[in-house]
């Protein structure tokens, strides 16, 4: 009997019953998560800028009832409703909106927000975007969902087209090694495991960094110089007019100013480049692509 | 000399503390980005007509509000514990290692296994990985401590920060060579965060703490004892070694589900012990139940600022309660440690 005055018996036997209640109350309560099935959806929220980009380019513009920080693209984007950053979305504003869909991102930053909306009993749509092909399928796939099937095609093919003009283009040209930086100090560069590196490719050029374990590398002077690049070519953001090009350009020459064994320093191949269609896997990826050969192969280029 | 400690004096401060958090989580389940009524939020949404007040009060606001309650309850309660174990006022639940040893296990989860897409339960793994890790650390530093032999309490505190110190070269070196999206997602986490979590996770880990608390509260006795020192204790005739022992393990168990459910969020188990001890007194029968129910309440109103202060983003809680947690213990301690030694004289 002495076992029945004892508080710690008296705690086990909390907590063996709050959990055994927990789980007969709550665990019928985890929904499976539902992809898009009924309807053609009329509100939709798009969790991340380039798939903002791909509703708009589908005409979707007028069901978009709300997009995540730095929708920058087309302008009108700016207008909607800002439902938190892409990596951390405000739920409660996405709630709020009433969408009957929800298109998110399907790769680690975004992982869980899916299932998290699905628990809400929302309609959610998750594509993976990291490689071009990919681009091309959500593009599809998001079209089909929203009753898009032939504006999908249609610009997926566009797309298809321009980027096979591009690499036509520079086909028959010598393939110069390329160095991509991300940021300078500490030196950052796009590695081969990335779709700057398709871009690369598709522009005729090479990267000048051999593989690498991280998708953006740091390197050291050391590197740099063994890597010889032909071209160098650094997105600046936010590129508001002219002259952020033109300082961002001048802080680049500088940096490498010391590095003149490098043939792109020594030959005045060093280029900067509005990165807001370059850094994101969008509807403007043939732009991006074509903005890049320029850099590779400018006398292609060139108004007759 | 301050008064003794009655009964009935613990029982309406706990009384009047548990009133205030009440108060505090509701008032911050109205406020957000978003505006709500109570009235509005109370009827329930019906198939095919949602009522998004209720959809924000009870399956957005409310579960995140509860779960930032669990984890500032777990988290000062454990910090006040491990203060008296080691006397040492510096002391907070993060100190024998439990931080870097769920940081790693997280980083593990992010790097390697969610390039998997692996899912335990239908859920990341990131947080089953940081229960783990917390544990398994706490474990170890435990271990290392009781192999030296005797003078435990600055073993165990070298063998905390050695084991912190390492583990937490082993996150930078694994951040270092994952990609950048696994980076954020890292650094988002060694920040503390307070999400919405499901109604099972939340009964469940509440339910264990409250458990963990009321534990801690049983050998609060004890506690009182060794905070002054192992001699006196064992000269009162406690069993030294098997209350740091129970003491320890539950401080452990209480802070892995709190940092497996939220991340590193700071601070909270190190002020609000400290608030709690100078201003009500450092006797450990109404120390940890106060600290508990303030920490909650302080948690509680953190994340609500997290959630408002840069609309439409939000911040990490942890942020928040460094930012705010630092100056406010400042004031805490010049004001009353002025007032305590004016009142010896």
């Amino acid at each position: 009997m002495k076992i029945i005055a004892n508080k710690w018996f008296w705690l086990a036997v909390f907590v063996l019953s709050w959990t055994v209640a927990g789980v007969a109350m709550f665990s019928d309560d985890t929904t499976a998560i539902t992809e898009h099935g009924g309807p053609c959806p009329q509100r939709i929220v798009a969790m991340a800028p380039n798939l903002t980009e791909i509703l708009f380019a589908l005409g979707l513009e007028d069901n978009i009832v709300g997009v995540t920080e730095y929708s920058n693209h087309p302008p009108s984007a700016r207008q909607k409703p800002v439902m938190g950053t892409f990596w951390q979305p405000n739920i409660e504003a996405v709630v709020a909106a009433r969408p009957d869909l929800v298109v998110a991102l399907g790769f680690n930053r975004q992982a869980g927000l899916a299932h998290r909306l699905a628990r809400l009993n929302f309609n959610t749509l998750t594509v993976n975007i990291e490689t071009i092909p990919q681009l091309l399928d959500a593009i599809e796939k998001i079209g089909t969902v929203t009753n898009k099937t032939a504006a999908a095609r249609r610009l997926s093919e566009r797309l298809r087209n321009n980027l096979d003009n591009i690499s036509r283009r520079v086909a028959a040209g010598h393939r110069p090694k390329v160095l991509y930086i991300i940021q300078i100090e500490p030196l950052r560069v796009a590695g081969r495991q990335t779709f700057i590196n398709e871009l690369i490719e598709l522009a005729g050029g090479e990267n000048a960094i051999a593989p690498t374990i991280n998708k953006y590398p740091p390197v050291g002077p050391e590197q740099v110089i063994a890597s010889n690049p032909d071209v160098i070519i650094q997105p600046v953001m936010d590129v508001m007019e002219k002259a952020d090009l033109t300082a961002g350009k001048q802080q680049l020459v500088e940096y490498f100013d010391r590095f003149q064994s490098i043939a792109a320093v020594s030959g005045n191949r060093i280029y900067v480049i509005d990165g807001d269609a370059v850094s994101r896997l969008g509807p403007r990826i043939d732009q991006a692509a074509e903005t890049v050969a320029r850099c590779l192969s400018p006398e292609l280029f060139e108004e007759p | 000399m301050t008064k003794l400690l009655t009964p009935p004096t613990l029982l309406t401060r706990i009384l009047l503390a548990t009133v205030m958090l009440a108060a505090v989580m509701l008032a911050c389940s109205l406020l957000g980005t978003e505006h709500i009524s109570l009235k509005k939020a109370l009827e329930p949404s019906h198939p095919g007509v949602v009522n998004p007040d209720y959809e924000i009060f009870f399956r957005v606001r409310g579960p995140r509000i509860i779960l930032a309650a669990i984890v500032g309850a777990a988290l000062a309660c454990s910090g006040a514990v491990l203060q008296a174990l080691l006397r040492n006022p510096l002391a907070d639940p993060y100190i024998l290692g439990i931080s870097s040893g769920a940081g790693l296990g997280a980083i593990i989860a992010i790097t390697i296994f969610s390039r998997l897409n692996w899912m335990l339960w239908g859920r990341s793994p990131i947080a089953f990985f940081a229960f783990v890790g917390a544990l398994a650390t706490a474990g170890l530093v435990w271990t290392v401590a009781r192999l030296t032999g005797k003078s435990q309490v600055t073993h165990l505190l070298l063998a905390g920060v050695v084991v912190n110190a390492f583990f937490s070269a082993m996150i930078m070196f694994l951040t270092s060579i994952a990609n950048s999206s696994q980076v954020q997602r890292t650094i988002f986490w060694l920040m503390g965060n307070i999400i919405e979590e499901d109604p099972l996770v939340l009964w469940t880990s509440g339910g264990f703490v409250l458990a963990g608390i009321f534990a801690l509260f049983f050998i609060s006795p004890q506690l009182n004892a060794l905070s002054f020192s192992e001699v006196d204790a064992k000269a009162m005739g406690i069993n030294t070694a098997a209350t740091q022992t129970v003491a320890f393990v539950l401080a452990a168990l209480i802070t892995a589900v709190a940092v497996s459910l939220s991340g590193l969020v700071g601070f909270a188990g190190l002020i609000v012990p400290h608030g709690v001890r100078l201003v009500f007194g450092p006797d450990h029968r109404q120390l940890l139940p106060l600290s508990a129910l303030i920490g909650a309440g302080f948690l509680v109103a953190a994340d609500t600022l997290a959630r408002i202060v840069v609309a439409p983003a939000q911040l990490p809680v942890g942020v928040v309660t460094a930012l705010i947690g630092g100056p406010f213990f400042l004031v805490l301690l010049v004001r009353y440690s002025r007032r305590i030694d004016w009142l010896a004289k």
